[in-house]
């Protein structure tokens, strides 16, 4: 009886996995370092990599200035790795701060002034630098 | 914000279920006050960002944990629907920034429907477990 009435919300969420469909790759997103759904604009490497060192006026420093070289240096241990981040996650982060949807003393005031063609471009600039992180693929095999 | 609720949720949560009921210990989060040790060496991170007592992460108890976890993260280009955006790589990042970003979560000051649910499951020591294992995740 306990066992059923566990399994119950598991069921439901299955039911509702199943109206919904699955999960979908998009091969045309995938591809394209451009538009998001998140309606921005199309990134440019070099404007990302000006972005990147651009001090910003409400905290005095620039993405690289914490994060360190190519997003993968952070000056603090509390600060992410950001190079060879997705794309769309990095940019969706920027929106996050700048909307008030994810706080940080820094990353809200830092984030703040960004424009969408700013960001966009962030998120491409930090999404093509050298990677050491990885999902968890193959993470438990060992 | 329901509309965030995605297939996302909806795949994560299945797992969560189960294993997670048993263990539904009344968690005692104390985002502790700032040390003045944290405060000082970060006009950085301030009051938003509570530090945590830093309790020592069992990485082989954070493997079992994030079993889970890898129903997002563990899937090669998948998506979260709405925004839709990648399920961010979180291997090898510092377990500092880990353990916040599962406070947040928990907290709710990061939003994520599927995030949250999964962060309110964790005690302290389940997170500092799981902030172990990712970060000793290497490429």
């Amino acid at each position: 009886m306990r066992r059923g009435l566990r399994t119950l919300p598991a069921l439901a969420a299955l039911c509702l996995l199943v109206a919904c469909g699955g999960q979908q790759h998009d091969p045309e997103a995938e591809a394209s370092a451009g538009s998001s759904s998140a309606g921005l604009p199309k990134g440019s490497l070099e404007g990302g990599e000006a972005a990147a060192n651009l001090k910003s006026a409400a905290t005095g420093q620039t993405c690289i200035d914490c994060h360190g070289a190519g997003g993968n240096a952070p000056l603090d241990a509390t600060y992410p790795k950001i190079g060879g981040q997705y794309r769309d996650y990095l940019a969706h982060a920027l929106q996050a701060y700048r909307d008030g949807d994810r706080e940080h003393a820094l990353m809200s005031q830092q984030a703040a002034g960004l424009s969408d063609q700013q960001i966009a471009d962030l998120a491409v600039y930090f999404a093509s630098q050298q990677r050491q992180l990885r999902d968890l693929r193959g993470a438990h095999d060992r | 914000m329901t509309r965030q609720f995605t297939l996302a949720a909806c795949l994560a949560l299945v797992p969560l279920v189960l294993p997670v009921s048993a263990q539904d210990v009344p968690a005692a989060p104390s985002p502790t006050p700032q040390t003045p040790q944290a405060a000082a060496s970060a006009a950085t991170t301030t009051a938003e960002q509570p530090t945590h007592t830093p309790l020592t992460g069992d990485a082989a108890t954070g493997r079992q944990l994030t079993y889970t976890c890898q129903g997002c993260h563990g899937v090669e280009g998948y998506r979260n629907i709405y925004p839709h955006y990648h399920v961010p790589m979180i291997g090898g990042q510092s377990p500092e920034y880990l353990v916040n970003a599962l406070h947040e979560y928990k907290r709710g000051t990061r939003r994520h429907p599927t995030m949250q649910a999964q962060a309110q499951s964790f005690t302290d020591q389940d997170i500092a477990d799981i902030a172990a294992f990712l970060s000793e995740l290497s490429k």
